[in-house]
C-alpha cells in the first residue's frame, strides 16, 4: 500500500504523513477505516516503529486520523464545516505560492490551466 | 532508560572518553557515530558496565550499571570482537545463555532458526565471520533483553541478512519497547535504522539529534541574482554557510522551505532553487569546522 523512497532527501516520517494524507484525500482509505498498526507497518516496510508512531501523531494532530486507546488508529471523517480553519490556512499558503509563481513570470492563463488540471484529476478520483 | 552524565574514561592518562553526556529513551534506537578511535567501543563498554568510569556516572533504569548483576541480566552487549567458547555448538552456547539470562525464551530461539537457517549443531568457531555475527544476534534476541547494545553489528552481513536483522530489531522495538544503541563509523549504516543519533569525535560528543528534525529544518539555496544584493537583505535569515560557485551563490539556511523561498524571491533572482539537505550535508554544516574535518571519515 505504501511505497517509500529511502534515498530521498525528505525525512521518512514526512513521506509517510504525505502518503497517508493522499490516500485519505483520494478516498483509498475510507472514513473510520483502521490504519495498519505501528508493528505491522514497521515489519512490512522495515522502518523504525518510532518513525511510524511519530507520523501517526502528526496525522492525528492535523485531524486526518483519530486514535482509539487499545484499538489503533482510524481515518477521521472529513466534514466540510470542520475544515474551515484548515481551508483558511491552505488559502494563505496558496496565496504565497501564487505570488511567487506570478513573480517568477507565470501568467494568469497558465495558473488557471493548472487549476483546471487539478480539478479534473480530483473529479476523476471521486467518480471511481 | 539510559543516562550518561559527565563520563570520563582514561587509559593510563590518555582520555578515551572526555566528559560525555548521553541519554536514550526507552524504545528508542540510538545511533552512535564516530571515526576509528573516536571512543565508541570504550563508551559502549562503559555503558554496559565492563569498564569502570573514572568520573561521571552511567545509569540504566536509574541504577548504576557497574557490577550490578540484576541489571546486567536485562542488558546485552554484542562486541565488535565476538567471543564464543572453543568447540561450542550453537546449541551449547544457547544452554549457556539460558543459564545466565533468566528471561531466555526457548521458543523464540527455536523459531529464529527459520530466519538465520544455521544448524543448531554447527560449531560456532568454524562458521564464517558473517555467520558468527548472525549467531550472536540470534542468541541476543532469544535472551529477551530490555537494552541491546551493538558495536558495529552490521559489518560483514550481506544485504539480505542486514534487512532481516533490521526487521527483527524493529519488531522488538514495536512489540516490547526494546532500547537499542548501535555504533558505526558509517552514517549510511545508521541512516535508515535510528531515530536518534550522536557523533563522537576524539572522545567528545559533538552533536546529538533527532534524526527527522535533522533533515527537516535546513535547506540549501542555489540562487543567482540579476543585480547585486546587499548583505543586509539576508539579515533576517539564519545563514549557516555561504559559498559562491561562479555566478551561482549557495546558501545553507535554517528554516522552513516556504519562508526561505519567499524571502529570496523578493530579491529578484534570475535562478532560485531551494533543496532539503542530505544527511551528510546537515552534519557537516551543523558541526562547522569539525564537520569538514571528519567528513571524509564518516560519510564515505
Amino acid at each position: 500500500m505504501l511505497e517509500l523512497d529511502l534515498r530521498s532527501r525528505l525525512p521518512i516520517y514526512e513521506q509517510l504523513v504525505e502518503k497517508i494524507k493522499t490516500l485519505i484525500m483520494e478516498d483509498v482509505l475510507k472514513a473510520d477505516e483502521q490504519l495498519p498498526s505501528v508493528r505491522t507497518l514497521a515489519q512490512e516496510l522495515t522502518i523504525n516503529p518510532n518513525t511510524i508512531q511519530k507520523a501517526y501523531k502528526a496525522l492525528e494532530r492535523e485531524g486526518y486520523i483519530y486514535t482509539v486507546k487499545g484499538k489503533g488508529n482510524f481515518v477521521q471523517k472529513i466534514e466540510k464545516g470542520d475544515q474551515r480553519e484548515k481551508l483558511m490556512l491552505l488559502k494563505t499558503e496558496l496565496k504565497k505560492i501564487l505570488s511567487e509563481a506570478i513573480y517568477l513570470g507565470m501568467g494568469k492563463d497558465e495558473i488557471l490551466k493548472v487549476i483546471e488540471e487539478v480539478e479534473n484529476n480530483v473529479g476523476r478520483d471521486q467518480n471511481d | 532508560m539510559i543516562s550518561v552524565r559527565n563520563l570520563t574514561k582514561k587509559y593510563e592518562g590518555f582520555e578515551a572518553i572526555d566528559s560525555v553526556d548521553l541519554s536514550v529513551k526507552k524504545g528508542s534506537i540510538y545511533g552512535l557515530l564516530g571515526s576509528n578511535g573516536a571512543g565508541k567501543t570504550t563508551l559502549l563498554k562503559t555503558l554496559v558496565g565492563l569498564y569502570k568510569p573514572n568520573t561521571g556516572e552511567v545509569l540504566i533504569d536509574e541504577q548504576p550499571v557497574f557490577e550490578n548483576i540484576a541489571l546486567k541480566e536485562r542488558v546485552i552487549f554484542i562486541s565488535d570482537r565476538l567471543y564464543f567458547f572453543s568447540s561450542y555448538t550453537i546449541e551449547d552456547m544457547a544452554k549457556f545463555y539460558k543459564s545466565i539470562y533468566p528471561k531466555w525464551n526457548e521458543q523464540r530461539y527455536r523459531n529464529l532458526k527459520q530466519v538465520f537457517k544455521i544448524d543448531f549443531n554447527r560449531k560456532i568457531n568454524r562458521l564464517s565471520k558473517g555467520m558468527m555475527r548472525q549467531v550472536a544476534i540470534w542468541l541476543a534476541l532469544s535472551a529477551m533483553p530490555e537494552v541491546l547494545i551493538l558495536d558495529e553489528p552490521l559489518d560483514g552481513l550481506d544485504s539480505v541478512m542486514r534487512q532481516k536483522v533490521k526487521n527483527l530489531l524493529f519488531q522488538d522495538v514495536a512489540e516490547r519497547s526494546l532500547t537499542i544503541i548501535i555504533s558505526s563509523h558509517n552514517l549510511r549504516e545508521l541512516e535508515d535504522l535510528c531515530d536518534h543519533v550522536g557523533i563522537l569525535h576524539q572522545g567528545k560528543m559533538i552533536v546529538e539529534k533527532d534524526m527527522d528534525d535533522l533533515k527537516k529544518d535546513v535547506h540549501k539555496v542555489q540562487v543567482a541574482f540579476k543585480e547585486e544584493v546587499k548583505p543586509q537583505a539576508l539579515e533576517e535569515l539564519e545563514v549557516l554557510h555561504k559559498e559562491t560557485k561562479g555566478s551561482i551563490q549557495v546558501y545553507i539556511v535554517r528554516g522552513e522551505r516556504e519562508g526561505i523561498m519567499h524571502h529570496f524571491s523578493k530579491l529578484n533572482p534570475a535562478v532560485l532553487d531551494v533543496l532539503p539537505l542530505s544527511l551528510e550535508e546537515v552534519f557537516i554544516y551543523e558541526m562547522g569546522d569539525t564537520g569538514y574535518e571528519i567528513d571524509h571519515i564518516i560519510f564515505q
